[in-house]
């Protein structure tokens, strides 16, 4: 599997991967299940790790400035035209 | 000024597959020696709406840069960021699931660099509309790139990302034309990406091959088996 970006979450994020992807292709895409309750646990334990990795790497302020982009952009596409 | 390409496509493989193929895509360069250039994907948000049963998720990827190199030559390295180790891209990559309504929405857009060039990747995957096509087995895609240069721009009042680097921008932009600059840039991307396209369409196919030769669990044993001869190795 992929690594992470931060490598000290790479061990929880592929059992991650991993039980996202059992689920997916054996619950979600036979419609037997709709919610991955399975895999959550190791989802808030790896959201844990990669938190903090992300707010090192100054990727949260980058993430909030797409959100503000889209804004933006939802602004101008939405605005009455001239 | 912005500037858009357009394609469609068709997989010969079941939707469901295609957007299980489209989550493996970057799991590892021995599944898709195409993404050889994605240094990490992470997983920042997954959830079921309960009403719809839409499947939202949002991931990460660092990938090399994808800037062409004609375009880290047009700015100095101030804007561009210097040096080859610091020439990575975050991707955010947004993507809907519909398995009842047979359709796939992704976007994908840098986080950085944005102040030189904007690229924002969409493509749906669907079920096709025509009987003949669903019965033997085929995903319809459009795929659309934006390609969108702010460069001397004000972006929340802030003067793209060469703010920093006082001085020189005035005379740079005003010599050449930050217009022409925005489109000289916008044009190399565009033609760079084309060509990226259709190799990230034949790593889609190739891990839809594996996918029916081997199935998910038979995907997931390889990538098992390439990390421990990876740590072995250590």
């Amino acid at each position: 599997m992929s690594a992470s970006l931060a490598p000290e979450c790479n061990e929880v994020k592929e059992r991650y991967d991993t039980c996202f992807l059992k689920w997916y292709s054996e619950k979600y895409l036979r419609g037997a299940e709709k919610d991955n309750k399975e895999c959550a646990d190791l989802f808030n334990e790896y959201q844990k790790c990669l938190g903090v990795a992300l707010k090192t790497r100054g990727i949260d302020k980058l993430l909030d400035e797409a959100r503000e982009d889209n804004k933006e952009n939802d602004v101008r596409l939405t605005a009455p035209k001239k | 000024m912005v500037l858009t390409h357009s394609t469609n496509h068709t997989y010969s493989h079941p939707f469901p597959t295609v957007t299980l193929a489209y989550f493996l895509r970057y799991s590892s360069p021995q599944l898709n020696p195409f993404a050889a250039h994605v240094l990490s994907t992470d997983t920042i948000s997954s959830h079921v709406d309960p009403e719809t049963q839409r499947l939202y998720t949002t991931r990460i990827h660092l990938k090399k840069s994808r800037m062409p190199s004609a375009v880290y030559k047009l700015l100095p390295a101030s804007v561009s960021g210097g040096n080859s180790s610091e020439k990575a891209s975050y991707i955010l990559e947004t993507s809907v699931v519909d398995i009842k309504e047979g359709w796939m929405k992704t976007e994908s857009r840098n986080l950085n660099f944005t102040g030189v060039l904007s690229v924002v990747e969409k493509q749906h995957f669907k079920v096709p509309s025509s009987a003949e096509a669903v019965a033997r087995n085929e995903t319809d895609v459009n795929s659309s790139v934006m390609f969108r240069s702010r460069l001397g721009d004000k972006i929340r009042g802030k003067i793209g990302q060469a703010q920093e680097s006082s001085g020189w921008l005035p005379g740079f932009l005003g010599g050449l034309g930050a217009k022409g600059i925005q489109r000289s840039i916008e044009s190399l991307a565009s033609t760079k990406t084309i060509d990226q396209l259709s190799k990230s369409r034949d790593g889609m196919r190739l891990v839809l091959e594996r996918l029916r030769n081997g199935g998910v669990i038979g995907v997931l044993e390889k990538l098992r088996q390439e990390r421990q001869r990876q740590a072995a190795a250590l």
